[in-house]
């Protein structure tokens, strides 16, 4: 009898472990511009971090010590405006109870939450522009995609070189985003010695004709598009061809080849210059092309991988620190992955010249021109130099 | 380019850019004048338009320039609709009907974007190429876009003037109660303003998809432009938004032109600003009663 109610005893313990582990869920913040003009970014990065959530899930679960944890992704639009950041990302820390943030993407919006973040030791992923993301004063902080400071020099350089611009306009949005990006691709033309100006627009500026036609008066040879919005610069590549426009576009910020195409047409996209996070014929990176695509139907933005491996590399970090409570200790161990082997190659941080800690992603990049609506690639970048 | 043609191109920009307004304003303050809301869904039903647009040419294949009646009639069907089931409740009073409105943009711009998704859709436009007056060169495609808008405010302006219905509808906007003293019934005039009203915005939204493509997005920029119209030209007056649109549109070229799209944005609002505290009632609108 007595060994009999021993066994229940054992039994019953067995099966509220198995209940209580189960039940453990680890919560990720996922504030994106869900809606709005970014929203192409936003879902992309979005189905990003879920797909790395889904495979660490289908593979069991993230064993951290002697608990496994299942990973939920917990979303909130923050409609790329840095007032909605705030309050997103006050309700992910204080109502959700979330420590671990795989955004804010937009620059305006992080730099509105990085206190906040701070001050709850959070672990954050962004791809923000500004140089002031990451710093010594906000070591949570990683960003895990190359910006205008780190390609525009290489890239223009071989642009001058290669494709012949010489008068070249930069168009870009009036914000912390377009701001930062203007500095640095006005700064990597004239140091290549090309004429350079730049415009400024309001971020959802639609009708572009005004702009254009005051632009193309300048009797310029090329546009730049940098890193603005992907449905804006369709629709600017649109404007440009249908005023009669036929010099080159180019575009050195963020990818947005998907989104161009489709707005822009085949047709106005042909021969367009762009920067390219990723190469799509690196074996590895067109596995996961492809089985993105099979997940969400539509066609994949090249920052999707760079938030799929970023998520990884934090849940790596969990194990290898050994708790989830510690949000200190996980980022120490994020900070020292080296090397680490994702879709994107292999991934290590740098930036401890530029930005006084090694918090920037660093990953080779390429120049693509869009033939039929799909990236060629034709040269392959460093920070220093493209070939 | 000479710096005249320069000059007469930046012109012509600016009334394409005003035709557009004129379609937005004109139904904006259509609904306004009858319904006394202030229709902040009214992007909304741009968007709507776009899309009705996007799915009787793309998908069904339809011609486009069938394709305007068709979201015109779809947009005002569902206006009908809204009226009904969100406006009538409210009818009189401004402030909470404009909250109800706010509440119906988000559900249809969210409602856009669970069906259709956040990728803006690209149309085929309705004529290729360029069309040139000596240096001038307007895209085809936009002069389109011009006469479109013009023979549709024709019919509008037409069916507003000489016809019973249109009639009423004036007569309800100029003063419901003594309309309805001369046999106007609200309850069938109330409804079709707002239908018309929308179905304009729908027009604007189905003429302008193949220039600006298709997003469940794309109303809020013509709406604030809209907005700023009737502030300009009065709440409720036809005309006021006929001669503030062509000016906003206008002004906005000349500026975007010469001092850059921010310098644009921002002296329209500093004119809204003015003409708030000059002339509260706007160019050409009512001064309305309190209470």
């Amino acid at each position: 009898m007595k060994k009999n109610l021993a066994a229940l005893v054992l039994g019953a313990s067995l099966l509220t472990a198995a209940h209580a582990q189960a039940e453990d869920v680890l919560k990720l913040g996922a504030p994106f511009p869900l809606s709005g003009p970014g929203a192409a970014w936003g879902t992309a990065v979005l189905n990003g971090v879920k797909l790395a959530a889904k495979d660490v899930n289908e593979a069991g679960g993230l064993k951290v010590g002697d608990t496994t944890y299942k990973i939920e992704v917990v979303a909130y639009d923050d409609k790329y405006s840095a007032s909605e950041e705030v309050t997103v990302v006050n309700r992910l820390l204080s109502v959700e109870g979330v420590k671990f943030f795989t955004g804010p993407i937009p620059s305006a919006g992080l730099l509105a939450v990085q206190p906040m973040l701070k001050k709850a030791d959070a672990v954050a992923i962004t791809l923000a522009f500004t140089s002031k993301a990451i710093g010594p004063d906000y070591p949570g902080i990683f960003r895990v995609s190359i910006t205008s400071h780190e390609m525009a020099q290489p890239q223009v350089n071989w642009l001058i070189k290669n494709v012949g611009v010489k008068k070249v306009v930069g168009l870009f949005e009036n914000d912390e985003t377009g701001h930062a990006m203007e500095a640095d691709t006005a700064t990597a033309y004239k140091k290549a010695g090309a004429t350079y100006s730049s415009e400024f627009f309001e971020r959802g500026t639609v009708d572009f004709v005004s702009l254009l036609t005051r632009v193309l008066f300048k009797d310029i040879d090329a546009i730049e598009l940098s890193g603005m919005s992907p449905t804006t610069s369709g629709l600017i590549i649109k404007q440009a061809r249908e005023l009669g426009f036929t010099g080159k576009i180019v575009r050195t910020g963020g990818p947005a080849t998907q989104e161009i195409v489709h707005v822009a047409g085949k047709e106005a996209a042909e021969g367009i210059v762009v920067h390219a996070p990723i190469n799509p014929y690196d074996e590895q990176m067109a596995a996961f092309i492809a089985r993105y695509e099979g997940e969400y139907g539509a066609g994949m933005n090249g920052f999707a991988p760079f938030f799929y491996d970023g998520t990884r590399m934090m849940l790596k970090a969990m194990q290898d620190a050994g708790t989830v409570e510690d949000p200190i200790a996980v980022r120490d161990a994020m900070a020292a992955l080296s090397e680490y082997e994702g879709v994107l190659g292999k991934v290590s941080w740098v930036g401890e010249e530029t930005y006084g800690i090694n918090r920037q992603i660093s990953v080779p990049f390429y120049i693509a021109e869009i033939r039929d609506g799909k990236e060629k690639v034709v040269a392959t970048c460093n920070v220093i130099v493209c070939e | 380019m000479s710096f005249e043609a320069f000059l007469i191109q930046t012109g012509v920009n600016g009334l394409i850019l005003g035709a557009l307004y004129l379609l937005m304003a004109v139904g904006f303050t259509l609904v306004f004048g009858s319904l006394r809301v202030v229709n902040f869904a009214h992007g909304e039903f741009y968007m709507l338009g776009g899309f009705a647009a996007y799915f009787t040419t793309v998908t069904m294949g339809l011609p486009a320039i069938a394709s305007i009646p068709l979201a015109f009639l779809f947009v005002a069907v569902l206006g009908l609709f809204c009226e009904r089931a969100v406006f009538r409740p409210f009818r009189g009073d401004e402030l909470n009907g404009m909250i109800a409105s706010i509440g119906l943009a988000l559900i249809l711009q969210n409602g856009a974007l669970m069906l259709f998704g956040p990728m803006p859709l690209a149309m085929p436009p309705f004529a290729e190429g360029l069309t040139r007056f000596g240096s001038i060169v307007i895209p085809t495609s936009r002069l389109l876009a011009i006469v479109i808008s013009a023979a549709v405010l024709a019919i509008f302006y037409v069916v507003m003037m000489h016809t019973r219905v249109g009639r009423a509808v004036r007569a309800m906007v100029q003063d419901a109660e003594v309309a309805s003293t001369f046999g106007i019934h609200p309850g069938l005039v109330y409804p079709l303003g707002f239908a018309l009203g929308v179905g304009l915005a729908a027009v604007a939204g189905a003429v302008m998809a193949p220039l600006f493509s298709v997003s469940p997005f794309t109303g809020h920029t013509p709406l604030l432009k809209a907005f700023l119209v009737v502030v300009l030209g009065g709440l409720g007056s036809i005309p006021g938004a006929a001669i503030a649109s062509l000016a906003v549109g206008l002004i906005e070229s000349y500026t975007a032109t010469f001092y850059g799209s921010l310098a644009a944005d921002g002296l329209i609002l500093l004119l809204a600003v003015i003409m708030l505290v000059m002339r509260p009632n706007g160019l050409l609108g009512r001064a309305m009663r309190v209470g």
